[in-house]
């Protein structure tokens, strides 16, 4: 036991010395957020203001409300062209000549038929972007109603009154009842979780792999197995990388703790009002969560560890070591894809066989208890499932690791290693 | 079981799928014996050093060291090994290295920083412990690795080639540690095809060639039961006309000419004396005659078969 913890001490300290794990603590959240608000934030701000041309053939008041309409979405600029039914042809052709020469963005034409039909064509070079596109329907869509109801003699009032806002809010209710946590919170948080734990076991893993690697590259690894087994030298390592892990995942845990307890304080340091910030829903993080989470990762992680491990002591180069890690990769990579499913519908099918599979389940599982009342029994199950798993990966690559890492030249292939794995 | 082996091999083999590494092979290491393990390239020198450090497992029979077959792993801490692929932790700091590699030995934290800074101090490397390991040359890196080899004073040591790649000072230092250790009663194993190293260094030798013994025992009992009458000339000059007589089947059994001097074999039953006269009346002029032990270069050659002198001018790549 006294080596194995020589061998946790040498990497632990050694990793921690590092720089990397002084970047990447401080550099990790500041990616997770990047990536988390970054795409909604680029799609929200973005928008540059699209000059469209309005062709007004006959269809009266409509075309100057749509105008009101659009302008006040600010991501128009309309100018409004007054045409006739006869003249269609000519104008489609020179408006779109006006498109292709990059004078306009693209051209609307609405009709005297439009507000009965419902019928509009819009042409343009934007007509890929959803966002622009849905808020020229939606703003249609509004404007063509108010239309129809003004020809019935509806009260110009009463339509006032019906296009008023509408606040829909979506609240999640646990077992122990309503939570006041918005849906689009529990949403945000299940995402976080799923990314965190698939950066931390991918990163960690290949760390195990990279120190199995440096030490047959280095040739260091025939006076470490003179002096401890090698499934000691593996051990120590894959608890020392870990260790580094759980130490970073702790200190990110601590930091957004303080951040969110803090939030208004600190963000009073930027000039923000307390009650913007009051306004702004957070999700709640239950202590369920932190303990699936923190289960997930450490069966997760002694998993992926050892297959890394094996990876690290199949190949002889860092470029080998690129390619082989490569379907220990996409394991991962596919359970991250399989969580956004899991996401939208966390109690279904996918969902549920997902979080039993033990390669996916660890960070499948936390992604469903983020998001939705996981049964015990399946949690049990899951968990149960995992832990035999790891032991039986852990020991395979075990076998594997104690002959790989000796053996240089040509690279093994799978039946090479299950033959390693079967040696005595 | 003789407790004044500190190793005793009998009869491994070992096999890497169709090819026989080793075949059969026992030895016996005397307790204070300078040992050396020679042979050409891919004798099967390591493959042996590796079954007595319990890294790789003998098909058959059975590794004794200090008297059980626990193996060389449970008994790390008592031995130094110094394998013939050799390396470090890069980024890692000089004195950060010693004292891990001697915990992974079993020895305690404190002592391995105390032993650590002694030796450090002892081979000049006292100002570089905090330096990380890449910022050293490679003779200084070298040293780093003796003393991670020593540095828990075990009582057997055991090296794979250890003068392979050293520069003239490291080779100086490692001998001189070598010798001083043997003189303090540390058992020394060593694996070589440099004879000429052996031949100074060693009080005991086992020639391996293919995988199999070909001889032991001490360096003296070597010579003596190799026998025959080893003769050493070197001309000034008329090296020509005596070249018919080195070559005279009748008197000499095998010759090396090393450049300086030629080493000969006699024939059984030709005096020294009868080959002196016929190369003085030859007319040349002899710089050197005398009457020699057979070097242990002439043994192995004589041992280990044209095949093996071969092997010995090449230099392959080594497994």
């Amino acid at each position: 036991m006294h080596k194995v913890w020589a061998v946790i001490r040498r990497e632990f300290v050694e990793k921690v010395r590092n720089k990397w794990f002084l970047i990447s603590t401080i550099l990790g959240p500041v990616f997770l957020i990047a990536v988390s608000v970054l795409p909604s934030l680029l799609a929200t701000k973005t928008g540059k203001v699209n000059n469209i041309v309005l062709v007004n053939e006959d269809a009266g008041p409509l075309a100057e409300r749509l105008r009101t309409q659009l302008t006040r979405t600010t991501r128009f600029a309309v100018t409004l062209l007054p045409s006739a039914p006869e003249r269609h042809e000519a104008v489609v052709d020179s408006l779109t000549m006006s498109v292709r020469t990059l004078g306009i963005d693209g051209f609307l034409v609405v009709s005297a038929a439009t507000t009965d039909s419902g019928g509009v064509e819009y042409r343009g070079r934007n007509v890929s972007s959803i966002r622009d596109m849905a808020v020229l329907e939606s703003a249609l869509r509004q404007t063509v109603v108010v239309e129809r109801l003004n020809r019935r003699g509806v009260d110009p009032a009463i339509v006032q009154a019906a296009q008023g806002r509408i606040d829909f809010r979506t609240l999640r209710i646990t077992k122990s009842g309503a939570t006041g946590e918005s849906g689009m919170a529990t949403f945000f948080l299940g995402y976080v979780v799923g990314l965190v734990l698939y950066m931390i076991i991918l990163i960690y893993g290949m760390g195990v792999m990279r120190s199995v690697l440096e030490e047959k590259q280095t040739r260091i690894i025939e006076v470490l197995v003179s002096s401890l087994e090698p499934f000691q030298l593996m051990l120590g390592k894959v608890l020392g990388v870990g260790g580094v892990g759980l130490l970073q995942f702790s200190i990110w845990g601590v930091a957004g703790y303080g951040m969110v307890h803090y939030r208004t304080e600190i963000l009073s340091l930027f000039h923000v009002p307390a009650a913007a910030v009051n306004a702004v829903q957070l999700p709640v993080i239950g202590g369920t969560l932190i303990v699936v989470a923190g289960v997930y990762f450490l069966l997760g992680y002694l998993l992926y560890s050892a297959l890394f491990a094996v990876v690290g002591a199949s190949v002889n180069t860092d470029s080998e070591a690129q390619q082989a890690q490569q379907p220990v990769m996409m394991l991962l990579v596919f359970s991250l894809i399989v969580s956004f499913a899991a996401l939208s519908d966390p109690n279904g099918q996918v969902a549920l066989v997902s979080s039993l599979v033990p390669l996916s389940a660890p960070i499948i599982m936390p992604v469903r208890v983020a998001t939705s009342d996981v049964p015990n029994s399946q949690l049990a199950l899951s968990m149960a499932i995992m832990l035999v798993t790891s032991l039986v990966v852990v020991w395979g690559a075990a076998r594997v690791y104690r002959i790989g890492i000796l053996m240089y030249g040509k690279r093994p292939n799978l039946k090479e290693m299950w033959r390693w794995a079967r040696q005595s | 079981m003789n407790t004044d082996l500190v190793v005793e091999i009998d009869r491994i083999t070992k096999r890497f799928s169709e090819f026989v590494a080793v075949s059969g092979l026992s030895l016996a290491v005397p307790r204070g014996s300078v040992y050396g393990l020679l042979g050409p390239n891919g004798a099967g020198k390591t493959t042996t050093i590796r079954m007595i450090m319990n890294i790789t497992i003998p098909d058959e029979g059975s590794v004794t060291l200090f008297g059980d077959t626990l193996g060389g792993r449970h008994h790390s801490a008592r031995i130094g090994y110094l394998p013939e692929e050799r390396g470090l932790y890069r980024k890692m700091k000089v004195r950060d290295t010693l004292i891990f590699l001697a915990e992974a030995k079993g020895v305690s934290r404190a002592v391995a920083g105390k032993k650590a800074d002694e030796w450090l101090d002892r081979l000049g490397l006292g100002e570089w412990r905090l330096r990380k390991v890449e910022e050293l040359s490679k003779g200084m890196q070298q040293k780093v690795q003796f003393i991670a080899t020593m540095l828990h004073e075990p009582e057997l040591l055991i090296l794979d080639e250890p003068f392979s790649g050293l520069d003239p000072i490291n080779q100086q230092v490692l001998k001189d540690t070598i010798v001083h250790l043997s003189r303090g009663g540390t058992t020394i194993i060593f694996s070589t095809h440099q004879m000429d190293v052996a031949e100074k260094i060693c009080d005991h030798v086992c020639i391996v060639a293919r995988g199999q013994k070909v001889l032991d025992g001490s360096l003296q009992e070597v010579k003596q039961v190799h026998g025959g009458t080893h003769v050493a000339v070197a001309f000034d000059d008329g090296s020509e006309a005596a070249a018919s007589i080195l070559s005279d089947p009748s008197l000499v059994e095998k010759a090396d000419d090393y450049g300086v001097y030629a080493e000969l074999a006699l024939k059984e039953g030709v005096s020294p004396q009868t080959v002196l006269e016929r190369l003085v009346r030859s007319g040349a002029r002899l710089r050197r005659f005398e009457r020699i032990e057979p070097s242990l270069h002439r043994i192995f050659l004589d041992k280990a078969g044209p095949g093996a002198a071969d092997d010995l001018k090449k230099e392959p790549a080594h497994a």
